[in-house]
């Protein structure tokens, strides 16, 4: 997949911010619906994203979303600073969750974060690396 | 392109071209062009809110009224639910439909059996569309959804609304008896400006054609010269769950589901729309969501305030023994739902996709030029929506005050 980045978009997510939480993903929807993306299309994104912001909110220390949007797909790079997922395989079960009690009985938390993203996506990529980051990167196909 | 008909109007002589309504409209479809305010009507959902805000009286609703009465050998009124909560709590839905008759009506429908129907079939249908299925009783959500939140389609529920089942059933008996079609004059009396707006749209369906919406705030003097304050309990058929309509989260009791929230209030509307989007209400069954504060007794177009409205609504079904046993609609029930699909009317930049990222790369240029403080005095209500706008070629970037006066970003 050669196909230029035709447009990136990046939005700084911050830890703990439970107001804020969400504004990237509802900023991305904006875009995708001016873009003229198909709705049902729009939803995965939207999902996807959200759940991703949600994850850097309530576990990282902090970090961003990137969207970068190729003609034929859009590719989200969720990306932040530690600390880290010790056991991917671990994270990636339904139902597994380090969130704490006050995010659960928020809402958050319930360990569908993960593997909510993976099936909303055509493609999805985790890499992590303890005390240092964690990245996801989402990719789905316009049509 | 279509020209699109709206309720909510102005009156250019009495806009004075203050940013009230730009400000506080919350699709922000408004802008100043030349000292006067604009509706974008493509963007426009009806709600009200600019007609509530405007001090000058600009902002107005447009309505029918009942001047063509005459024309139609049947005329039959639906009243609002919401009609009965304006008179005190008193003042019985019998003696407001009295009142009505003496207006010149030869029947006025009772719009609590269409809300007991409704309510029957809501039941199942909610079943039946993504979940969490969304309530289509407000014309100025499904406006919202349509122009705005088009992957929600999916869960506006199909089931059509009291008001145009009531127009069905009307339409049906008259037609039944031999009237011919455009002999039944059908009247809704409306509680918000999106109901006449919405009516409009239905026209071209005869089955469920309403001829005419008039604010109740229209027609509540002359009826109070014939409302009488009888307070006897008369044996009167209106249903006590049909009553439950008028206010925010009396359809989810009319239906009796539990797993349910009910959202009231434009703005609280689109935040809850948002968290729909994400996936995060996915476990709730059902949602009522409604433009106006408190519901349809919030509609601009009512007298009482809509607190007061919702006491005297419950005072008044606390009176009343009676609910509508829905059975049997099974040979109409096909007829009562709505199988068009909805359009997704949102405003996309261009109908090419490579010219629309290059809008926005566009926007985004123009954005990082802006001071980002939102004055409004270039017209448009945001920065972010004045760079929308020169990227269509809607407005040119010296009408910005800050830039036309040579103001330069700090690049700090």
């Amino acid at each position: 997949m050669l196909m230029e980045e035709l447009l990136s978009v990046k939005y700084d997510v911050i830890s703990g911010d439970f107001i804020r939480g969400g504004e990237a993903s509802s900023n991305l929807k904006k875009l995708l619906n001016q873009l003229g993306i198909r709705s049902d299309v729009v939803k995965r994104i939207c999902v996807a994203c959200y759940e991703a912001e949600m994850n850097i909110v309530i576990h990282s220390v902090g970090g961003y979303i990137q969207a970068k949007i190729y003609n034929d797909r859009i590719e989200i790079i969720a990306y932040d600073n530690g600390p880290g997922i010790p056991d991917i395989e671990l994270a990636m079960q339904e139902g597994y969750s380090t969130a704490s009690e006050i995010a659960r009985e928020m809402g958050f938390g319930g360990g569908m974060g993960l593997p909510n993203i993976k099936r909303s996506s055509d493609e999805f990529y985790i890499t992590s690396e303890v005390g240092k980051y964690t990245k996801l990167k989402i990719i789905i196909y316009f049509d | 392109m279509k020209q699109l008909f709206h309720s909510v109007s102005l009156i250019s002589e009495k806009c004075i071209g203050c940013t009230k309504c730009l400000m506080n409209c919350p699709v922000e479809a408004i802008r100043v062009k030349n000292g006067k305010a604009v509706i974008y009507n493509e963007k426009c959902i009806d709600c009200g809110e600019c007609i509530k805000i405007c001090p000058y009286g600009a902002h107005v609703a447009v309505k029918d009224s009942l001047d063509d009465l005459s024309k139609y050998k049947k005329k039959v009124v639906i009243p609002s639910v919401t009609l009965y909560s304006q008179f005190g709590s008193k003042v019985l839905p019998c003696d407001v439909n009295e009142a009505l008759l003496k207006l010149g009506f030869d029947e006025v429908f009772d719009i609590t059996f269409a809300c007991d129907i409704a309510a029957e079939i809501l039941k199942k249908d909610i079943e039946n569309v993504v979940k969490p299925a969304i309530s289509t009783l407000c014309p100025t959500v499904i406006r919202l959804i349509e122009t705005a939140y088009p992957s929600l389609i999916s869960h506006l529920v199909k089931i059509l609304t009291p008001i145009e089942i009531s127009a069905f059933l009307i339409r049906e008996k008259y037609q039944k008896q031999g009237l011919k079609n455009e002999d039944i004059g059908v009247f809704f009396l409306t509680p918000c400006p999106s109901w006449v707006t919405k009516i409009k749209e239905l026209s071209n369906n005869e089955n469920i054609k309403i001829n005419g919406a008039i604010p109740i705030s229209d027609i509540y003097s002359k009826m109070l010269k014939y409302i009488k304050h009888r307070d006897t309990n008369v044996n009167y058929y209106i249903s006590k769950t049909g009553l439950l309509w008028s206010y925010s989260g009396g359809q989810c009791k009319a239906i009796d589901v539990e797993n349910s929230i009910s959202v009231d209030g434009i703005k609280n509307v689109i935040k809850v729309l948002n968290d729909v989007e994400t996936g995060r209400l996915d476990d709730i069954d059902y949602i009522e969501v409604l433009a106006c504060s408190n519901g349809c007794v919030g509609g601009l177009l009512l007298v009482e305030n809509p607190y007061n409205a919702e006491r005297i609504t419950k005072m008044i079904i606390n009176k009343i023994d009676f609910t509508y046993k829905v059975f049997d609609f099974n040979n109409i029930k096909n007829k009562l739902i709505n199988n068009k699909d909805r359009e997704d009317k949102t405003l996309k930049l261009s109908s090419d996709f490579k010219s629309a990222v290059e809008m926005i790369k566009n926007m985004n240029n123009i954005i990082n030029m802006l001071p980002g403080t939102d004055c409004g005095l270039c017209g448009s209500p945001s920065c972010k929506a004045f760079a929308e706008d020169v990227a269509k070629g809607l407005a040119c970037i010296e009408d910005c005050k800050f830039i036309s006066n040579g103001g330069k970003k700090d690049e700090s």
